[in-house]
């Protein structure tokens, strides 16, 4: 099984943890046109690649970020929001 | 009996003192404890083991190595009873699968004459007609089959368990001691398993009568089981490899998910058959299955054999044939000349004839078809064909075959290691190790025994300096001096039964015929034949059937490639796999107050609930009915304990509920709650509940049940990602809830409490925080079932206690316990909408009648941008209230039945019952605006197709005035609709 | 004193054994047999004890306000004066519970009625268990995926992790004594689920008395 290294409570298996969406940063609601606010909400970017990922650590309640491959799995590094990486 | 037993071999693993009985097929047999059930038959002289799958052939020892799918037994409840490696047991009453009339006289095997007509590609051809399937489903299920289920077998659980270590060595033979000792010496702390009943691997039977080497390998093997740091397992299987080197280890009791931060595959290879027409006569058996009878367990193979060799290992076991009193009376060899000169040599003044360039062209029965008569040799071309004008019969009981090896890669694969086709080898070897994961011995193409040595040190220093230890590694395997697997041991018969795959009775010609038919490319290939897909998953086909498509397409092996390996390796079974099985629970601090009570449970989301409290006598409707009306009449009692409960403090927690809440708060005075309605990012409700008021920086509230944990979720998430000024503590289990409501709420309560509760000083909505017995306690008013009743929150640890004051206090009202189900009737009453029940996922508040719970001009919400969009675009659908006719006889409608207007659809039903205090049907349902007129009819059509019309109503159903919440409600006024 | 009622209670109370109150909450004291079990594998429900929960960015100052020795790292505990546990959950939440012989968690939480900014109190409604023997190891082998003998205990390791499913926060005390605290509403499944794994390895539920 998978391992994913919470930033507070080390290395652990994947099944400790909950899958919060990729990071993406919500537009001003009041500046954009609806085709904008609607690409916002209702679309997701698929391709493969390293994406940055909020991930949950359950136990704890721990919030955090996963740079993660998509494409081969490989989670790169795991921070704190808000963390200078 | 036991005519082929050997006198003693040092090291055997029988134990001749303790003899063992059994029956196999109705006759009576007897072994040793140590032998398998196999080697026991085997010395019996009992050569007929079990069938083939698909032509019912006479099947005997192949490989000894599990991968013997022919001879699957069965005895009593056991099934799918491996032969081959599963020790003899005392009373075991044994019978071979997929017979009809036993395995000696099997009447199935009548199918090989229809052989012609059951080509490569049968199933899908001949079954595909839907007329004629459950005709052929019939007889298929008779004729073929693994085994009898008795379905009394009891459920087995077995516990599973964690394990850990430094390295993993899978495979404890030469390379893998070699390995473990390495490693373990500098410090690692390892873990090495091995399937069979013993470690030692090849060590202790591929001997070519070498006695050092023997020694050698028993040295390895003490070193190993005296070392401080090496556990050793034995029959234990690796069964496959997932991420981050999480590999199940399963033994006779029980499943261990190991986590090993290392791990070396050191997992040998398969011996591959050769392919000639019958050779899957009983008696045509695998060198290294050979080796394994004498050495194991003491029994001779056969009397007088015709070895076919292609390299080193195939002169050892002639060796070791000798030694043991086989007579070989001759050795075929399919190259045109070995290194073994000196060998052949020795064995030429033995009298033995070598034949080089040779093949084994056919093996001829004997005439009971249960052994070898004699083999058919003759020379081969450059290009392997046979040059049958030169053929010669030599009289045999036995064929020995070694030609080759196919590395037990399973793990690397799975791994994800990139393995690359070595020609001089004619083997895949590892090219791309994934990090921490190592190889060696025979799966990385190292067959010397001093080399395997060698490889395992190498191995086990790599794994040490992974893991820091600090290792010198300049190590130098010298290459092999010759092949160890011939690059074609395959020849053409007119006649056929030359098989490829042992288990799907598959032959030459099979392959020839589906690459025909354009199934040419390996994944294709195996589907279509269905090679490698039996119960030894390919380990002694797949390299045969990849050499065909390579020759039949002119690639390389190579560039045919492998399928996907997966796991697990050997089957394992659902005893292990199913473990204890736990499924988390969550009850109420009042649980066992409801199992006084009698209730009766039921699973809302992981808690148990009551469902209505059953009295004697009574129907479950009956129950119902009466506590719903005992609520409305006088007062009923609530556990409300599941639902969300949450608390936010500080400078921002208005702010904070502002933007994750539809409505607003911020002015709320303290003490008050307000209905709070959330909504996601696309506007559609997913949760509603209270919130209330503490201080001017202190809220309180409450979601759904099957919402509580993720919004908590959600709302932490966000509270990372906005930075406000405040925190949010999770209630939830801390806090009990009970609800008390009916008009006489209010008098149990008072007796309980100092609080005044006139509704000038407590109104409708409020929240209070009191004392009820020195038991502190957070009161609302709330209406959520209709009624002047109170939501009372406790610290879990005092809640049985209030519980207890609240029935004592309210008995002289006759006070009433309540469940789930009298709730959801009285909510409905009420026209309360459920989340989730009466919304979807598609549900904004628009369509739901929640317009009033949002407050658009808020300056952020989320859910906001997305309604200004939708506010621009007509509603689909608007939830409405209906009632049926009230002399309704008949089936009423359920939830999700439709409305139908002019034979399309035009809405649904998503809640209804049958209402007491106005004795008519009630409900929900959304339907098309146009529609939605009050006073319009509905028909709602039930699964049978009968339409059921309704009227629409206004809603609430029950007091539309809510006059059930003023001050002076003190008898049930007359309900007229 | 306000009668509070364990989350293992029901479980506890057709055992044959002998209650005495503790801190308002009716507690299995001794039981039959207990003596033996105590050494290989026992299992004691310790709800009674009191507890209080703090978190926030200005937790730490306020505890220290409070003349209570914080842990200095995440995940990890100090013993209070009289033999209570102060725990470091994570960055910023603290669980503080008493011995017998000690009264921080009331302290605290009448300190808690007015607090500075940034100071969250967290109710703390826990099913406690404290488990004792040599074989622990086992028991945690079946139910928890932490490798906890690879643990320097002299560190002070504090674990919040999943056990048979549930969240936990686990504190190895010594290597044959383990506390395990979770939600109250799982306290029964949790506590049925590793009590019956307990048996199968010969140990079972042991009093108070035997442990404190």
């Amino acid at each position: 099984m998978k391992l994913m290294t919470c930033p507070i409570n080390g290395s652990r298996p994947i099944s400790e943890f909950f899958y919060g969406g990729e990071l993406r940063s919500m537009p001003d609601p009041n500046m954009v046109t609806d085709e904008v606010w609607a690409d916002y909400v209702f679309h997701r970017n698929n391709a493969p690649g390293i994406k940055c990922e909020w991930w949950c650590h359950i136990p704890s309640n721990s919030w955090f970020i996963a740079e993660r491959n998509t494409l081969t799995d490989e989670i790169i590094h795991t921070y704190l929001w808000g963390e200078v990486v | 009996m036991n005519q082929r037993r050997l006198p003693l071999i040092s090291g055997e693993w029988i134990d001749r003192s303790q003899p063992i009985e059994f029956t196999f097929e109705g006759t009576r047999f007897t072994g040793y404890v140590g032998d398998t059930i196999a080697s026991a038959l085997w010395a019996s002289g009992q050569q007929i083991l079990g069938r083939s799958f698909k032509y019912h052939r006479p099947r005997g020892i192949l490989s000894l190595a599990n991968h013997d799918v022919n001879t699957l037994m069965q005895s009593g409840q056991k099934l799918n009873i491996r032969a081959d490696v599963t020790p003899l047991e005392d009373g075991m009453t044994l019978s071979a699968i997929n017979t009809f009339g036993g395995v000696m006289g099997d009447r199935a095997s009548a199918i090989e004459f229809f052989s012609p007509f059951l080509p490569v590609g049968f199933y899908y051809k001949a079954f595909n007609s839907k007329r004629l399937f459950p005709f052929w489903e019939r007889l298929i299920r008779n004729m073929t089959g693994l085994g009898q289920v008795d379905f009394s077998t009891p459920h087995i659980r077995t516990a599973k368990r964690y394990d850990f270590c430094d390295l993993l060595v899978i495979g404890a033979g030469i390379s893998g001691l070699s390995a473990a000792l390495s490693a373990a010496d500098l410090g690692a702390d390892v873990v090495i398993v091995d399937e069979s009943a013993r470690a030692g691997g090849s060590g202790h039977y591929q001997l070519g009568n070498d006695p050092l080497q023997l020694e050698k390998t028993n040295e390895l093997l003490s070193a190993v089981e005296n070392h401080p740091r090496i556990r050793l397992y034995t029959q234990t299987q690796a069964a496959g490899y997932y991420a981050d080197r999480w590999i199940p280890l399963l033994d006779r009791d029980r499943f261990t998910k190991m986590r090993a931060k290392t791990v070396i595959a050191a997992t040998g290879a398969y011996e591959q058959p050769a392919v000639f027409r019958n050779n899957d006569l009983p008696g045509v058996i695998l060198s290294s299955a050979a080796q394994r009878l004498i050495y194991r367990y003491a029994v001779k193979p056969m009397n007088r054999a015709v070895v076919l060799v292609a390299n080193a290992d195939g002169y050892r076991a002639v060796i070791d044939l000798i030694t043991n009193g086989v007579t070989v009376v001759a050795v075929v060899d399919l190259r045109e000349s070995s290194l073994k000169s000196d060998v052949a040599q020795t064995l030429e003044q033995q009298g033995i004839s070598i034949f080089l360039g040779y093949c084994v062209y056919e093996a001829r029965a004997n005439p009971g078809r249960d052994g070898v008569s004699a083999a058919v040799i003759c020379p081969i071309d450059v290009n392997g064909n046979p040059q049958t004008g030169f053929r010669q019969t030599i009289a045999c009981d036995g064929i020995v075959v070694s030609v080759g090896w196919a590395p037990a890669a399973n793990l690397l694969y799975q791994a994800g290691t990139k393995m690359r086709f070595n020609k001089r080898l004619q083997q895949f070897v590892p090219e791309v190790l994934p990090s921490g994961v190592f190889a060696c011995g025979r799966v990385n193409g190292v067959f010397e025994f001093e080399q395997k040595l060698i490889d395992g040190h190498r191995a086990g220093l790599e794994a040490a300096a992974h893991l820091g230890f600090d290792s010198q590694i300049e190590v130098t395997i010298s290459p092999e001096l010759e092949s160890p697997s011939h690059p074609w041991a395959i020849v053409e018969h007119p006649a056929g039964k030359n098989f490829v795959d042992f288990d799907e009775d598959l032959q030459y010609k099979d392959f020839l015929n589906a690459a025909q038919e354009g199934f040419d490319n390996i994944e294709l290939l195996k589907r279509y034949t269905t090679v490698g897909m039996g119960a030894s998953q390919g380990k002694h086909s797949n390299m045969s059937a990849l050499r065909i498509l390579a020759r039949i397409t002119g690639k390389t092996p190579g560039e045919v490639g492998t399928t996907t390996s997966r796991p697990f390796f050997h089957p394992v079974p659902l005893s292990h796999l199913a473990g204890r099985g736990f499924t988390p629970e969550q009850r109420t601090p009042l649980h066992s107050r409801h199992v006084k009570l009698n209730a009766k449970f039921m699973l809302a989301g992981m808690w148990q609930r009551p469902e209505y409290y059953a009295q004697s006598g009574k129907s479950r409707e009956e129950c119902i009915c009466l506590e719903a009306q005992a609520v409305r009449h006088q007062v009923g009692i609530i556990d409300v304990g599941t639902l969300g409960k949450f608390e936010i403090r500080g400078a921002d927690a208005a702010e904070f509920l502002e933007r994750v809440y539809a409505g607003r708060y911020s002015k709320m005075k303290i003490g008050t709650t307000r209905y709070a309605l959330m909504l996601d990012e696309t506007g559609v409700t997913i949760d509603d509940g209270m919130i209330a008021r503490l201080g001017a920086e202190h809220f309180y509230f409450t979601t759904t049940t099957s919402g509580a944990t993720a919004i908590y979720r959600e709302l932490s998430r966000l509270n990372t990602l906005w930075r406000l000024d405040c925190g949010i503590v999770n209630l939830t289990g801390a806090r009990s809830a009970i609800n008390l409501a009916g008009q006489y709420s209010r008098d149990v309560l008072s007796k309980l409490t100092d609080l005044d509760l006139s509704s000038v000083a407590f109104s409708y909505l409020a929240v209070r925080e009191t004392h009820i017995q020195n038991i502190p306690v957070m009161l609302m008013r709330v209406g959520f079932v209709g009624e002047w009743g109170y939501e009372i929150h406790v610290a879990a640890d005092s809640a049985p206690a209030l519980w207890d004051l609240l029935l004592e206090a309210g008995f002289e009202y006759d006070i009433c316990p309540f469940g789930v189900e009298a709730q959801r009737l009285l909510r409905l009453e009420k026209g309360h909408l459920i989340i989730g029940q009466d919304t979807d996922g598609l549900t904004t508040p628009i369509e739901a009648g929640l317009e009033w719970a949002v407050k658009m001009d808020k300056s952020f919400f989320i859910g906001q941008r997305s309604l200004q969009i939708l506010a621009k675009r007509p509603i689909k659908q608007i939830l409405i209230g209906f009632m049926l006719d009230p002399n309704f006889q008949g089936t009423p409608p359920q939830e999700c039945h439709l409305i139908i207007h002019g034979n399309e659809i035009a809405g649904r039903v998503t809640s209804v019952a049958f209402s007491p205090i106005l004795n008519r049907h009630i409900g929900l349902a959304y339907v098309k605006p146009e529609l939605a007129a009050i006073a319009d009819l509905i028909s709602i059509r039930l699964s049978d197709g009968t339409i059921v019309s309704a009227t629409i109503t206004p809603t609430p159903f029950y007091d539309p005035e809510t006059s059930r919440q003023q001050e002076d409600v003190t008898q049930l006024q007359e309900v007229t609709v | 004193m306000i009668r509070r009622i364990s989350p293992n209670h029901d479980r506890l109370q057709s055992l044959n054994g002998t209650w005495r109150d503790i801190n308002g909450m009716p507690s299995l004291v001794s039981i039959p047999g207990d003596d033996r079990i105590v050494a290989n594998l026992g299992i004691a429900d310790l709800s009674f004890l009191t507890r209080f929960g703090v978190k926030g960015a200005g937790a730490v100052a306020w505890l220290e306000s409070q003349k209570l020795e914080v842990p200095d790292r995440a995940n990890t505990w100090k013993p209070l004066p009289d033999g209570g546990i102060i725990a470091r959950l994570g960055l910023t939440e603290f669980l503080i519970e008493d011995s017998l012989h000690s009264s921080f968690a009331l302290r605290l939480a009448e300190a808690c009625q007015s607090v500075p900014a940034k100071v969250y109190p967290v109710l703390r409604q826990d099913a406690a268990i404290v488990l004792c023997g040599k074989a622990i190891q086992d028991l945690l082998r079946q139910t928890c995926s932490v490798n906890f003998q690879a643990l320097s205990l002299a560190e002070h390791p504090v674990i919040l992790t999943l056990m048979v499913g549930v969240s936990v926060t686990i504190i190895p005390i010594l290597p044959d004594r383990y506390r395990i605290w979770c939600d109250g509403t799982f306290g029964a499944y949790l506590w049925e689920t590793l009590l019956t794994i307990a048996q199968e390895l010969g140990g079972g539920v042991v009093g108070v008395d035997r442990l404190i």
